[in-house]
């Protein structure tokens, strides 16, 4: 859909920094209102379709108004409301604002006011005001899966790798991305990402001519290198900023996200240097490491033999052709326990918004079901 | 909260400027309104939306969010929809506005001013003709049923160009929300919707051949009063089909019930059809849906590739 896509600087002006609010924190609010529609989502057994299309809501919906004014967590359920209906996935208003209940500490839903249905219901109309009625939305997904079958190699690897970049395009919901370029591209450059993660490198396609230099060729024109590096440095930022325990409204300077060593979503393209962004697979691994132990306590670091790929029970079974969606063998990335338990001093809360940490276990649900 | 105030805001309907009424179909009225940022014309088309439980329902918003999808294609034959918007809730419905493009007359008021000076020339004919398929091959690539194609719905712009309007709502509009005092014309409708069956694509061929015949005859085709008189109309003119394309469920109307003997004949009633034109006609206005020419067919006819006759 035209007109529903911004530029890095027009991202850092949102209402909300017009507001008042700082960036990082935005960007914080914008990761949990995902992260949440996406836990809600799965927890009604709502595809990954319908999760992602009310996070892109919730997006586009910040574009217009102020995390100041909308409480991100009503809105977060608005959308996923308004994203049920639309996916023909619907669900009572009720009952997501029963799930939502309980995914949230009593401080959070005290923002959904005395009348938590009225409140969603009221917002349902100015949420629709403000995406304009563009309600078909369309994701990476689908692109993957489509991209995925013109390549060719070792079937084993290559099926790795799609499960990989799959759960990238999960993550990637909690970025900025689906507001700055095409599903198309985001699936080219998450699926770029995972082929160097796990070492698959895709030598011929379908579709292939002697112009072709790269297999996306096939399917997009004048895409750089330097743009799916940058597409893929603002989902592995994610893994790079530790959770830390901070207010919910906007926190003190001190209490703002440690420095990381990446730059962080949204910054202005001009100060992107493909020089120092380069992904390269020396600088990679300790990085993509870190990133993929986010996932267990340190205490199980022997399942994170390179490539960081837990096999699930029933991948085992002969590999599936890429002919659907690969069931979600990665760990959730974004809400899992931090690597080190969160230093929290006397004065800050604790972070009510992770989920306890539990040991990792490989039959977790994942938290997209594969689709039939 | 303060951010009802904004919401108010947004939902009074204050950003158009009602100047007044030019149609009322049977679901909704349209106004010509003026927008008060850029000073556009518009044509605003009110609807109610009924509500749930659960808030505005999914078909509805299906269905408008298709209408701004489609929009995007900026399709030459279809009204454009610049923009949507709620007004006051009323109980247990919701007023919505649609704003379109504001076009300067439907085909109705066209060919009525028409038939005053003598008629159209072949060539503009045949050139609405095409458009008309145009903008229905359009919506059926997309998978939309107009189901109301008439030339009420058909909007013609200053330079003789057609617009289709008025589609895309029928699950919004399945609701018992008719207003009774408006009749709905019968004249275009096809026979498996006067008898009561399902339908598809088809249906909209059918009203295509009636507007098409309707433009040399400047009169429409078949003028029922009721879905039996429509059907006796219809034989009388192109005779009974064979008994073995009569449906066999379903229907509550006998075959035996019409009686034809001599069909009129379109020729007779359209002296001014031209051959190819009255073959594309029929094959519009075949009984059985399954063997009526598709929008695409048609506009692959001879009647749109070969060289005009005469003008
Ligand atoms: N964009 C437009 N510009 C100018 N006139 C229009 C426009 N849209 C509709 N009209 C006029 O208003 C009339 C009613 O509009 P429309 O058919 O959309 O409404 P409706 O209530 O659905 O009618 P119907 O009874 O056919 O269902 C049309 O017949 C046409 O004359
Ligand atoms: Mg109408």
């Amino acid at each position: 859909m035209p007109g529903w896509y911004y530029d890095k600087k027009e991202i850092k002006n949102s209402p909300s920094a017009q507001d008042g609010l700082d960036f990082e924190t935005e960007m914080r609010y914008r990761k949990e209102g995902a992260r949440f529609i996406i836990d809600t989502g799965s927890k009604m057994d709502l595809g990954y379709n319908t999760t992602a299309t009310g996070v892109v809501y919730f997006h586009r919906f910040y574009m217009f108004h102020s995390f100041h004014q909308f409480p991100r967590y009503v809105t977060a359920c608005c959308c996923l409301f308004l994203a049920g209906k639309i996916e023909e996935t619907p669900k009572k208003c009720k009952d997501i604002i029963k799930t939502a209940r309980g995914l949230l500490s009593d401080e959070k839903f005290a923002t959904f006011g005395i009348d938590p249905k009225e409140e969603v219901m009221t917002l349902e109309r100015i949420l629709l005001q403000t995406i304009k009625f563009d309600l078909q939305v369309e994701h990476p997904y689908s692109y993957l899966i489509k991209y995925a079958k013109c390549l060719k190699g070792d079937k084993v690897k290559l099926q790795k790798m799609v499960q990989m970049a799959w759960t990238f395009v999960n993550d990637s919901l909690c970025t900025t991305l689906a507001l700055q370029w095409e599903p198309e591209i985001i699936a080219v450059a998450l699926m770029y990402l995972a082929g160097k993660l796990s070492k698959f490198e895709v030598l011929d396609w379908s579709g292939r001519t002697p112009k072709h230099l790269r297999w996306w060729d096939v399917f997009l024109e004048d895409v750089t290198m330097d743009l799916l590096e940058d597409i893929c440095h603002q989902v592995l930022d994610l893994y790079s900023t530790q959770p830390t325990a901070v207010p919910d409204s906007p926190p003190p300077k001190s209490q703002a996200n440690p420095p990381t060593p990446r730059k962080s979503n949204g910054q202005d393209k001009s100060d992107d240097s493909a020089a120092n962004k380069s992904i390269q697979m020396t600088d990679m691994t300790p990085y993509q490491y870190q990133t993929f132990t986010t996932a267990p306590p340190p205490a199980y670091p022997s399942v994170y033999s390179a490539p960081p790929i837990q096999v699930a029970p029933h991948l085992s079974a002969p590999p599936p052709h890429i002919s659907a969606p690969p069931p979600t063998v990665f760990p959730q990335f974004v809400s899992h326990p931090p690597p080190f338990p969160p230093v929290v001093t006397g004065t800050a809360p604790p972070p009510t918004f992770y989920p306890p940490a539990a040991p990792h276990h490989q039959n977790q649900r994942p938290f997209y079901q594969p689709p039939p | 909260m303060d951010y009802r105030r904004t919401g108010s805001s947004m939902e009074r309907n204050d950003g158009y400027e009602e100047l007044f009424t030019i149609g009322r179909g049977a679901y909704g009225t349209v106004y010509k309104a003026r927008d008060r940022n850029t000073g556009k014309i518009v044509a605003l088309k009110k609807v109610l939306v009924p509500l749930t439980d659960d808030g505005i329902p999914k078909n509805t918003l299906r269905e408008i969010s298709l209408l701004k999808q489609l929009d995007t294609y900026e399709h030459p034959n279809i009204v454009r929809l610049f923009d949507i918007c709620h007004g006051q809730q009323k109980e247990r419905e919701l007023i919505m506005f649609l704003v379109f493009e504001h076009v300067d007359q439907d085909l109705a008021l066209y060919i009525e001013k028409n038939a005053n000076r003598g008629g159209f020339s072949t060539i503009t004919i045949r050139n609405m003709a095409r458009e008309i398929l145009n903008g229905v091959d359009f919506l059926h690539t997309n998978r939309i049923v107009h189901r109301d194609l008439k030339p009420q719905n058909l909007l013609v712009t200053h330079d003789g160009h057609i617009k289709l309007a008025d589609f895309g709502l029928a699950k919004t509009y399945d609701f018992e929300m008719q207003l009774t005092s408006v009749v709905v014309t019968l004249w275009y409708r096809a026979p498996e919707v006067l008898l009561g069956l399902s339908y598809a694509t088809p249906v909209d061929i059918w009203s295509v051949g009636c507007i098409i015949a309707e433009l040399y005859k400047l009169s429409a085709l078949f003028c029922g009063t009721s879905e039996g008189d429509q059907l006796n109309k219809i034989f009388k003119i192109l005779g009974k089909p064979p008994r073995n394309e009569w449906p066999k469920e379903n229907v509550a109307v006998r075959y035996e019930s019409f009686e034809v003997v001599d069909p009129i004949g379109i020729s007779h009633l359209i002296p001014n059809l031209c051959t190819t034109g009255k073959d594309l006609v029929l094959s519009m206005l075949k009984f059985d849906p399954n063997k009526r020419i598709t929008a695409l067919e048609a506009l692959n006819h001879t009647y749109f590739t070969e060289e005009p006759i005469n003008t």
